[in-house]
């Protein structure tokens, strides 16, 4: 026959070990919580950024695309120009020359202005580029926080990220606020505000 | 003798946009693919670098570490340091004031706008637009 308070002890240890495992696992739920909360906030910005690369992509490109036509038009208007200057000079009719020369040079000003603005228009590159790095930081850090969660549930240390891992993923030089038409002030403001403190 | 202008950025398009236009201006140009490289750049070079203009978002050393490494630098104290950034907000501009620099263009920009920053601080001869 057992003893009775031996028996009371060992079921109060017992007792004991259980409630610190719940514990365990409390705080283990309650320490996942947070990942998945930063995870579902973080989606829908990751997505954003990547339906603002969409979209401003094709405007940049459409900008461009509607240059480039001008300038082929152009070309093939000069074309001609420069085919009726040599018809002229045939029939010496060098009176005709100069009015045409004239307008050949004011379109291939108004050319090298559109190449200008298409260089100008390239910038998204360097824009969308810097959106899609905050995406991608977006997503490796939802991935990270996956990690863990899987880690912690499945009891493998392994799958837990490590610290200098985390920070080499975060490497990535960009604007998280980096937009191609959404300028928030004017040059002269900025000027100002420089101008004021020397 | 064309004044020189080192211009940081790791986006090659942005180098290559930037130096485009100060080139077709009669500018020399220098580029670095981030501060560090900038500050290794400077101090090898033999020509004095009359304008910096810098990105601020950068690996290695931002455009704010470039700055007050220039500003701490007796031969660069005064250089006119413009920030290019896609930074629109004011507490990066003001960030950007403090540690040191003359101006703050945000991008996109105009390569016209740049220039018309450039001559704020070079000789207006040299630039032709």
């Amino acid at each position: 026959m057992p003893n009775p308070d031996a028996l009371h002890k060992k079921i109060q240890e017992e007792v004991s070990l259980l409630a610190d495992s719940i514990n365990d696992i409390v705080k283990k739920f309650r320490e996942l919580n947070n990942p998945i909360d930063e995870s579902k906030e973080q989606v829908p910005i990751a997505t954003e950024q990547l339906d603002k690369i969409s979209e401003q992509t094709e405007a940049a490109t459409q900008r461009m695309l509607d240059k480039v036509e001008k300038i082929v038009e152009r070309e093939e208007e000069g074309i001609a120009g420069l085919k009726r200057i040599k018809d002229y000079a045939a029939k010496n009719h060098w009176d005709e020359i100069a009015p045409l020369v004239d307008s050949l040079i004011e379109k291939a000003d108004t050319t090298c202005a559109d190449a200008l603005s298409i260089m100008d228009a390239l910038q998204f590159q360097d824009i969308t580029a810097q959106q899609m790095n905050h995406a991608a930081a977006l997503m490796e850090d939802i991935e990270t926080k996956l990690k863990r969660i899987s880690g912690v549930l499945q009891g493998d240390m392994s799958q837990i990220v490590s610290q200098e891992e985390e920070e080499a993923k975060k490497d990535r030089a960009y604007d998280p606020h980096a937009d191609l038409f959404d300028k928030k002030t004017d040059q002269s403001a900025i000027d100002d505000m420089f101008a004021g403190k020397q | 003798m064309p004044q020189t202008i080192m211009v940081v950025d790791d986006s090659t398009t942005v180098v290559k946009f930037v130096s485009f236009s100060l080139k077709n201006s009669g500018f020399l140009v220098v580029s670095a693919c981030d501060g560090m490289d900038a500050i290794e750049k400077i101090s090898t070079m033999s020509e004095n670098v009359d304008l910096v203009i810098t990105d601020l978002n950068m690996p290695n050393l931002d455009g704010y570490g470039l700055i007050l490494a220039l500003r701490e630098n007796e031969k660069h104290s005064r250089t006119p340091i413009i920030i290019l950034s896609s930074e629109d907000r004011e507490d990066d501009r003001i960030r950007g004031m403090e540690v040191g620099a003359s101006s703050y263009l945000v991008k996109p920009f105009k390569s016209s706008l740049l220039l018309n920053e450039v001559s704020k601080y070079l000789t207006k001869e040299e630039v032709t637009t």
